[in-house]
């Protein structure tokens, strides 16, 4: 069994013309947290998509948790999500009408059955216990984000994909989300593949691998926050 | 929570949100199923009224035999024309109505002279519980015939001083028919200058058992139904003719079948033009929510589940607008049939299932085109609002 959750080889992406991911060989082992680098453009989002199931490679093979994405039917590809893929978005995408419990429960509903209880638990795990019946609106970014994260480990996920998760919080909730998410992993034990375009938000990975229009460029081994 | 009822809490929720355009929806969607509940309701409750005028008019077709003619005469010579009365056999009529399907009530007559008195009087044998139902406007003073009873008409009973509770002794040549006159008809017709007695006791004392002079008959399909049972039984009675005799009945029924035509082509004209503005309204509301799906959609959800959140919110609606059109176009075409009619609409409660069906067929057909539109898109491009 191979000890890599993640393992691509030649994997490419193209929109027309413009290649927004260059042939990539990698390789993430389980459990690893992964910081994705790189400029607007530079493909650090594609990959993800890519690795998250939401999007389909051009070329290349990606294999993720021993499943071939290729292969996939777009059903199949959203029963993968749901089963495998927890994601976090730096724009929330929180539904509006719904409270913050309810956020999490649709997770849930996708996956198998909406449970309250747990549901109110995974709040709680993010420091929310209070904001339960909260709508979007009503919550700061910080805690939408917190929210969000709760709706991603609701169905206890393989692999945890963050696109950019502070990028729209100030210095003190980024430090709060990121100690949330470091905790998290410690006691669910998944893979995080974050991306990100600030360092100090990357350094919190076990390694960084830098794109550049395309290309991995550059790869580092971080030290342990 | 079980999944059923957090599907109907999420569509409840995803409704609640937008009210606004909730409420348009469900008022575009209340004003063309209750268009088609109110033209429905009325054309219904007319086509009964007009049916029930049909039936004061009474028999709308007759059959009567086709007389053997002989032309007399030689070469240049014409003497003229002689015909024989001929008759109707009983059993062949009852076995063409039987075959042909029509639905008709039929009254079966046989006229034939008995005498009485040192007179000859022209008897009618007919079935009285059919005349009352075929001949509802005769006017009778007295009583309905019992067994061996006759009714007397009333130029007739002017004539012979005839009153009810008088006997009769009508000599036939193969009989004598023996009955007390219980009432006196007035039609303002031919029957009143007639005897009537019960149709067995004269085919006896005539000596034609089974024989009829002609049938008359109340057929009750409508529209163009008379026209289309003169045919059928024309073809299965040779030697007869079959013809209308009420050209008003007809009429009725022709103007009723155009004013149903115009109802049904108002009605298509508002479910077309209320289609359009369900499918402009559903296509911004989904357009709007492409987020919304692509969010679903990357937590998990396949095209078939998130599309049932998005049919279950439009099928809520359709429910909501049926149930609304039904109500109010109850109540339109109850003030319809009152002012224009001056009567009053019945209850029709499985005009409910039609309201909703429209509704329901409305609301799905206007979200669907938007929704295949939207849900091809992959989770990523929603997400970004494409």
């Amino acid at each position: 069994m191979s000890p890599y959750i993640i393992e691509t080889g030649g994997l490419t992406r193209s929109y027309g013309d413009i290649c927004a991911l260059k042939p990539l060989d990698l390789q993430v082992p389980e459990g690893e947290w992964l910081s994705v680098m790189g400029h607007s453009g530079s493909g650090k989002s594609t990959l993800m998509n890519l690795v998250g199931g939401l999007d389909r490679p051009t070329g290349g093979t990606l294999q993720v948790g021993g499943e071939n994405l290729l292969a996939l039917t777009e059903d199949g590809l959203a029963r993968f999500r749901r089963n495998f893929v927890g994601i976090i978005f730096q724009q929330h995408h929180l539904v509006p009408y719904l409270t913050a419990i309810e956020n999490v429960m649709m997770a849930q509903y996708f996956h198998s059955m909406p449970d309250e209880a747990e549901a109110r638990h995974a709040l709680e795990r993010v420091g929310l216990g209070h904001r339960l019946k909260n709508r979007p609106g009503e919550l700061s970014g910080g805690e939408q984000q917190r929210v969000c994260i709760a709706r991603a480990i609701i169905n206890s996920p393989k692999l945890l994909l963050g696109d950019e998760p502070t990028g729209n919080l100030d210095h003190k909730s980024t430090i709060m989300v990121m100690e949330l998410l470091k905790e998290l992993r410690g006691e669910e034990r998944f893979t995080v593949i974050m991306v990100t375009h600030n360092q100090d938000v990357a350094a919190w990975g076990d390694r960084t691998i830098h794109l550049d229009d395309g290309m991995l460029v550059r790869e580092e081994r971080m030290n342990c926050q | 929570m079980n999944r059923r009822r957090w599907l109907l809490h999420l569509v409840m929720g995803a409704i609640a949100h937008r009210k606004g355009r909730a409420l348009l929806l469900l008022s575009v969607l209340a004003m063309a199923s209750s268009l088609a509940t109110a033209l429905g309701i009325v054309s219904t409750s007319m086509e009964k009224r007009v049916a029930e005028e049909v039936r004061k008019y009474g028999a709308n077709l007759v059959v009567t035999p086709e007389a053997s003619r002989l032309d007399i005469g030689s070469g240049g010579l014409n003497f003229g024309v002689v015909s024989e009365p001929a008759f109707l056999d009983q059993g062949q009529i009852d076995s063409a109505l039987a075959k042909s399907g029509v639905r008709a009530e039929h009254s079966y007559q046989l006229r034939g002279a008995l005498h009485w008195k040192e007179r000859d009087l022209m008897v009618e044998g007919v079935n009285f519980s059919d005349i009352r139902r075929l001949f509802p406007w005769w006017q009778l003073k007295g009583s309905w015939p019992a067994e061996g009873e006759s009714v007397v008409g009333n130029d007739l009973a002017t004539r012979y001083a005839l009153k009810p509770g008088d006997s009769l002794e009508l000599v036939g040549k193969a009989g004598t028919v023996r009955c007390r006159v219980s009432g006196i008809v007035t039609s303002g017709g031919e029957e009143d200058g007639q005897l009537f007695v019960s149709l067995l006791n004269l085919q006896q004392a005539l000596g034609m058992t089974g024989q009829l002079s002609q049938v008359r008959l109340m057929v009750t399909a409508g529209n163009d139904g008379i026209k289309k049972s003169a045919a059928v039984l024309q073809q299965l009675l040779p030697g007869t003719k079959v013809s209308e005799v009420r050209q008003t009945a007809h009429t009725s029924e022709g103007l009723l079948t155009k004013v149903k035509l115009l109802m049904v082509m108002v009605t298509a004209v508002v479910l077309i033009s209320a289609g359009s503005s369900v499918t402009g309204t559903m296509s911004t509301t989904v357009l709007e929510r492409g987020k919304e799906i692509g969010l679903m959609k990357a937590i998990g959800g396949t095209r078939r589940e998130v599309m049932l959140i998005f049919c279950g919110e439009a099928a809520l609606l359709g429910i909501g607008g049926g149930i609304a059109g039904y109500l109010l176009g109850s109540a339109i075409a109850h003030f319809i049939t009152r002012t224009v009619f001056s009567a009053s609409a019945e209850f029709m409660p499985h005009y409910l299932l039609v309201s909703l069906g429209v509704s329901l067929f409305l609301a799905l057909l206007g979200s669907f085109g938007p929704m295949v539109s939207v849900f091809r898109l992959d989770p990523v491009r929603s997400l970004r609002g494409e």
